[in-house]
Formats: C-alpha cells, structure tokens, sequence
C-alpha cells in the first residue's frame, strides 16, 4: 500500500519574523518542516515498522523552496516525494493538487498535521477528504492498523473519542500521537539522493472562487511599555493604548 | 577557483568567488546544522543544571544519545562506520554544540581530538578495532598529551614507554588536564620512548581497563564544570606492540597535527557561545529599563552590542573560510592532515581570535545584565566561567601567537612563501601615496592591504634587527601575529561582503573592523618603531603607521549596527 503524508513549510519558531510594509517578508526567515506534519511523518514511519509493507511518500503544494522540506521529511526516512511548484492562493487549492497526486500514485492513507502552524488553518486535511470523497478523522492522539481499519482515538468537542474507520482515508495528526525521530546523520546523506519529482502545476482556485488579493496583514511590534505598577492603573493604560494608539475597537 | 595557499594572506587577496561563505553552504550541511542545534537546543540545555553536578553517567548516555544521530563520525571513513563528510560538517556540528558549555569540550575530546588520531595516523587493524566503537560512542575517547610538569613545552613529556624484549611496551607517566578521564575507555597517550639517539615522543593506544591505568580525582575547575577533567596515571602499564600509534618518535607530529584542528574546532565553539551571548545581550538591552528607557538605547551599551557583532562578523567570515579552503584541497586529492597542515597559521590566528572573541563576549554581556549577570541565577555567569578555558587549552594563546610568525618565517625559509621579496618592496610601498577610493568597502580594501604592507615592514625590520635572536623577542612576535589575524579576518569580512553583494550592515561592520584593525596596527608601529629602528627610521615607522588610520566616524557606525541588533535580537545574519 501507499501512504502520502502531505508537509507544508513554516518559519522556524526560533527565528525571527520580519514586517515590512505592512506584509509578512519571509525572505530572510529560516523555513522549515511544519513540526505538526512532523507527527504524521513520525506516524507513516512507525504504521512501517509495526510491520505494514507501504512505501511512504511525501507531498507538497507551492514554492519550488519546499524541496528542502520535503528532504526534511526524507531525511527523517519517508521514501520519496512528489513537488507540486504552483504559486496557490488558498487550502482548497493545495488539497485539490494533493488529492490529484493521491489519485495518480494510488495512495490509501493520506496522513498531515491537523493544523498548520504559522497561521493556524485547519483546512488542508478535511478539504484533502472532501476532494477525495473520502473519510476524515481530524486530530488524531493513538492510532493503529489492523488489516485495511484504522482504529484510534482523536479530539472532539469536550473530550477524545475512540474511532474505526476503513480505508481508503485522510487522518490529520497532532502533538501526543507520537514523539517525532531526529533526522540521523546518514539519513540525511541518503534523503540528498533520494527522489523529488518535482512538476508545475497551473494557478487553480476552488470553483466560483476568484482572487482578489494576497498578502499577509502584519505589524511590527510598537515596542511600547507600561512602566506602572499599579495592576489596575496598568490595565486602565493598556486599554487606552490599545484603542487610541493600535486602533482596536473595543 | 580557490583561496590563496596557507599563509599567503599577507601577500595578497583572491577573488570573493573563491573563499567559502556561511551564507552559501550546501542545504544538507544546513540540515546537518539544524539536527545538532536541535539536540542542543532539546537534550543539552534542559538538563544543564544536572551535568554541571556531574550526574553520574548522564554526559555518558547523551555522548551516546549524540553518536546514535550520527554527530560522532562526521570525519570517520564510511569503512569503520563513520560518514566522511566535508570539514565544514564537524565545524557546523561544533559550533552548535558551544553553547552547551562543558558537553561541548566532551563531545570535543571524544569526537576530535579523541578519535582523530586514530583516523589519521592509525593503522587498519588499529581503526578496525576501535573507530566503530568510537562512532557510536560506545567506548569514549580521550587525549592525553599534556603532564604537571609540561604543558606548553609538550615534547618535554616526561612520560616514558620503554621497549620490552618481545616488542611491547611498559609505560609510566602522569598526564594531566585530561577532559574526559573520568569515563573514557581509550586514552591517545603521548610517551617518550628511550632509544640510541636520546628520547623520542611517540602516541600510544591505551585502554582504561589495562593493569596499572588509573585516575585521579575529578579536578575542581572555574567553568566547564559539566566536563570530566582528571589526571590519567599510567603506572607500568604493559603496552602491547600493536598499540603504537604511528611509528615511534612520531609523537610530536601527531599532537601537532591534531591541534591544527582541535584550533579550529574550538574557535567554532566560541563562535557558537558568542551568538547565544549577543542575543541574551540584545534581548536585555531591550528590555531593561534605565532612567525611563531600555538601556540598549544608550550609546554606551549599543557601542558593547555593535563590537560583538562587528568582531563576530569578522571571526565567522575567517572561520568558514579557513575550513573552506581546507575542504576545496581534500577535494583536490590532498589528505585532509596535509590540506589542515598547510593553514596551520590561520589554525592558530583563528583559535586566538575565536577564544578573545568569546571572553569579550561573555564580558561585555555580563556587563550588560549587571548585577543579574553576575548572578549564578543566569546562564550568563556560567558562559562567562565557561569561555576563560579557551584562552588555555589547544595552545596558549601566547604560544599561538607565537606560532603565526614562526611559522610564517619558517616557510619563507624553506621556499614556500615569497615573503622575504615582499618583505623588502614593502617599505617602498608603503610610502606611495593612496589612491583616492571613493566606494566605502574599495577604501577598506586600501586599508586593509596598508595593515598588510605595515605589518611586512615591520616583520622585515625585526628580522633585520635581531635576525636569529627574533625568536627571543616573543613581544614583537606577538605584536606582529596581532597585524597577521586582524589582517587576515579583515579580508575575509571583506571577501565575505562583497561576495553577499555589499548589504548595508555587512559594509558598516567591515568598515569599523578594517578601521579598528589600522588603529591596533598604528599603536604597534608607534610601539615597535624605537624597538626596531633610531633616529629618523624609527619616526618613519610611527608615521607610517599613524597614516594607516582613515578618518572615519566609528560611532556613527556603530550605533547603526547595533540598532540592527536589537532589531534582530542578536547576530546579523545575512542568510537567505
């Protein structure tokens, strides 16, 4: 069987952002593997070892830099991958190019992190399975397989719920499900040499969807400081702050 | 299209296409460098506290924890289950692992000066049998060469390995300083072996579980706490013939050429702590508040800030293209001791420049938290203990100071090194007069190669002067091996710019470095003038170097560079 784990690149939690005009510039930022695809990764590598015979390929939608998140995820032992180079605008869009690989290479589990981590969406996994017309388990903590069943237990509303669910399917990965490995030494020598199958694919949006602008909507940090000690006179100038100097309308 | 061969930096400039850049290195060295910054950041730093008690075995399992990633055999043959990865692998790896203090000289004595030995100079039985194990740190390596009574005079080891009848040898001797001892089960011992032509210093192969080898207790030390430091107490330990590293007198040949990189390394090292020490400073400058305003507003404390990052800018541009053109000749076919051996000078300039870095660093940021840095409550204090061992180990950095002239004069002896033609155009080139520059990096170019020629005149005078008695006079040697470094990180940070396409931050610091390195070489002239030369020659010498110095205005200067710092956080980095 196939299992595609599909990645995405976010700037490194370590490294510092920078604003200018009033847009995100990531030019200079490190970017590295989301560590919430880490755990699906983690988990492709660890349904292997537990004895399923797959080969386990990564994916991923966008610029032609993903190449070295993509040997991120070799180097952690994925068996190669397949880049999709399309300047795309939204989630839906990257799902319908992941859901076309899946289609083309035959996958059965599709397997990504449920949230991404640089701006919070939560979209690509669920759209993955509507394009597919697949199941979805989203925010997955244990998971194991036992002949073509998943069985799990994931988040809900107000707690976890055990779940069972057949293949073919889309399972979306979070923090407890496993401990992600360290990428050795030769792992990363052989990820230099394994396969990235790197193809363009055209500008498309969701049907009925037209873009109108793209951009990122960021300030620099003010830099300013309550120097009171009084917690109530505190809270009263961060309050005026907040609505004279940064304009939030309380 | 390589860089210039060993020493020749002070006879002339390659082309910035042909010095190796941080910014340019190849992605699977940056994957390399993420993996150990994230073993650092996640399995070292946590547990600090706890190696600094010595926990009992806790260095051990994470050495062990370190090796099973593969971080123990970045320069071990794939043949004894290593890697065999380009020199700026294990640079990449040792300055990530800086930081960590006393787990940085660990990993160090194991993987560098521990195991190298043997993967130079060993035999194939030798490496068969222990490389392996070295790789995954199932056994840990140590290096003992320095004794009570010899430390910088190391061939005066006292430590004596008599041939047996059968071959073997009995060897008797205390070493001490020995970072690792406390665990380490194969010691790289440096012995004096008796023979017809008087004593000869060999390197031998010993267990810890052989009879007679033993340690002393651990030793109660300023900083690198989390490291095992004991004296190795061989008492007429039956060495067996195969245990001879090398062949017998070998000995000096061998501890040399494993310093050459333990210099390197261990200015990676420092290059690693000053980055944390700069964001600890910056972060604090920015947030500590002084008359109703963060202090790193104030010039003073921004001038600390922008002298680190300048002089860290300058010392990493050297560093990487040291290790640089080291790797482009073991890719040209050279074994990697001879392509080490032949920077041997800029081994030592960097193992100086990259220690003094890191104490001014630690300095300077202790400074800046004040009374909190003081306090052992912060890592600051700690890094300050940390930093001073460097100044020590690998060679005093008076003896390699000492070096970088000696080795220099030494080739130009031998035919190596054009420098004694050099020496004697310099005079008449220093007097001609400038060309005007207009560019503010072509002018620190001219600057640059005015500290070069200042700096061969007064190597030209000293050996006019005391000819066979220079060595003697270790102040002018030491003053010249200051005009050699500066000279040398000078035009890297140079080389470095231009070949970043001159960013704005990168010219401001190779401005302000080039401009201090002419106001260090000007006060050496104005000091060696009247050593050197009388009358009317000595004057010319105080002028010649009181032209150097461009007038410039460094405050300026540096205020702009460090309000980038603070807007950064820490180091300008100039990745992509």
């Amino acid at each position: 069987m196939k299992i595609l784990v599909a990645v995405r690149q976010v700037p490194d939690a370590e490294s510092r952002l920078e604003v200018s005009e009033g847009n995100l510039d990531l030019s200079r930022a490190s970017l590295v593997l989301d560590g919430m695809d880490e755990y699906a990764v983690e988990e492709a590598l660890l349904l292997r070892e537990a004895g399923l015979e797959a080969e386990l390929i990564a994916v991923a939608v966008g610029a032609a830099a993903l190449e070295e998140t993509l040997r991120a995820a070799l180097a952690m032992g994925l068996d190669r991958a397949r880049l999709l180079v399309g300047e795309l605008a939204d989630p839906l869009a990257v799902a319908r190019a992941v859901a076309e690989v899946a289609r083309d290479e035959q996958a059965d589990l599709i397997l990504t992190g449920s949230q991404q981590s640089d701006w919070d969406s939560q979209a690509l996994g669920p759209a993955i399975a509507a394009c597919l017309g697949w199941p979805q388990v989203s925010w997955c903590h244990a998971l194991q397989l036992d002949g073509g069943v998943l069985r799990g237990r994931h988040d809900v509303e107000g707690g976890s719920a055990a779940f069972e669910v057949a293949l073919p399917a889309v399972v979306t990965t979070q923090q407890g499900l496993n401990e992600p490995r360290y990428p050795t030494l030769p792992n990363i020598r052989r990820s230099r040499s394994k396969e990235v199958r790197s193809e363009s694919i055209p500008v498309t949006l969701a049907d009925g969807w037209q873009l109108v602008a793209q951009g990122s909507a960021a300030k620099a940090r003010l830099g300013q400081r309550i120097a009171v000690s009084d917690p109530q006179e505190a809270a009263a100038e961060l309050l005026s702050w907040l609505e004279q100097t940064a304009k939030v309308r309380l | 299209m390589n860089d210039l061969p060993g020493g020749h930096f002070l006879l002339g400039r390659p082309e910035p296409g042909a010095v190796t850049i941080r910014e340019a290195l190849d992605p699977e060295l940056l994957q390399i460098e993420r993996l150990a910054k994230s073993f650092v950041q996640r399995e070292i730093l946590p547990v600090m506290d706890r190696l600094e008690n010595q926990e009992q075995g806790l260095a051990q399992d994470l050495l062990r924890r370190a090796a099973a990633l593969g971080l123990a055999g970045t320069e071990v043959p794939s043949a004894y289950g290593g890697l065999d990865l380009p020199k700026l692998a294990s640079l990449l790896v040792a300055e990530s692992l800086g930081p960590a203090g006393g787990f940085a000289v660990t990993f160090g004595a194991h993987q560098s000066i521990g195991a190298l030995p043997l993967v130079y100079f060993g035999s194939e039985q030798q490496r068969q049998k222990y490389l392996p194990r070295l790789v995954s740190a199932e056994w840990v390596a140590a290096y003992a060469l320095t004794e009570p009574e010899s430390g910088s005079d190391a061939q005066a080891a006292r430590a004596q390995a008599t041939l047996q009848e059968d071959g073997s040898f009995l060897l008797s001797g205390t070493k001490m300083w020995i970072s690792n001892a406390g665990f380490a089960d194969l010691f790289t011992v440096f012995a004096q072996v008796p023979t017809a032509q008087g004593p000869r210093l060999s390197a031998f192969l010993v267990e810890r579980s052989w009879p007679g080898v033993s340690t002393g207790p651990e030793e109660h030390k300023l900083g690198i706490r989390s490291s095992s430091t004991r004296r190795l107490i061989l008492d007429a330990v039956p060495v067996p013939a195969d245990h001879l590293l090398g062949q017998v007198g070998q000995g000096a040949k061998i501890a040399f050429n494993i310093l050459n990189v333990g210099r390197y390394k261990l200015a990676a090292g420092a290059l690693g702590a000053t980055k944390v020490a700069l964001s600890q400073a910056a972060g604090y400058a920015l947030q500590r508040q002084q008359f109703g305003r963060p202090i790193g507003r104030f010039g003073l404390i921004q001038e600390k800030l922008a002298q680190i990052a300048t002089r860290l800018f300058a010392v990493e541009s050297a560093l990487y293209r040291l290790v640089g053109a080291i790797d482009a000749r073991i890719v040209a076919g050279v074994p990697p001791i001879a392509a080490t051996e032949e920077y041997a000078v800029e081994c030592s300039a960097l193992k100086v420049l990259g220690s003094e870095l890191l104490d001014f660093a630690v300095d300077e940021n202790l400074q800046i938290h004040g009374g909190y840095g003081y306090s052992a409550d912060l890592p600051v204090e700690r890094a300050y203990r940390d930093s001073r061992i460097n100044r020590i180990f690998e060679g005093t950095n008076e003896i390699n100071r000492l070096l970088i002239p000696g080795l220099l004069l030494r080739r130009a002896e031998r035919g190596t090194l054009p420098l004694l033609p050099a020496l004697r155009e310099a005079q008449a080139k220093l007097l001609e007069p400038p060309r005007p520059v207009q560019d503010p990096l072509g002018a620190a170019a001219q600057t640059i190669d005015s500290i070069k020629g200042l700096t061969l005149l007064l190597a030209g005078k000293a050996l006019q002067r005391f000819g066979d008695q220079l060595e003697e006079r270790q102040e002018v040697l030491a003053r010249l091996a200051d005009l050699c470094m500066a000279a040398y990180a000078a035009d890297a940070a140079l080389l470095r710019t231009e070949r970043l396409g001159r960013p704005e931050s990168a010219v401001a610091m190779t401005r302000i470095y080039a401009a201090e390195a002419a106001a260090q070489a000007g006060a050496v002239a104005g000091e060696l003038a009247p050593v050197l030369a009388e009358g009317d020659e000595a004057r010319l010498l105080q002028r010649a170097g009181q032209r150097l110095q461009p007038l410039l205005d460094l405050t300026a200067l540096r205020r702009r560079v460090a309000l980038e710092v603070l807007d950064r956080g820490g180091p300008l980095g100039f990745g992509s």
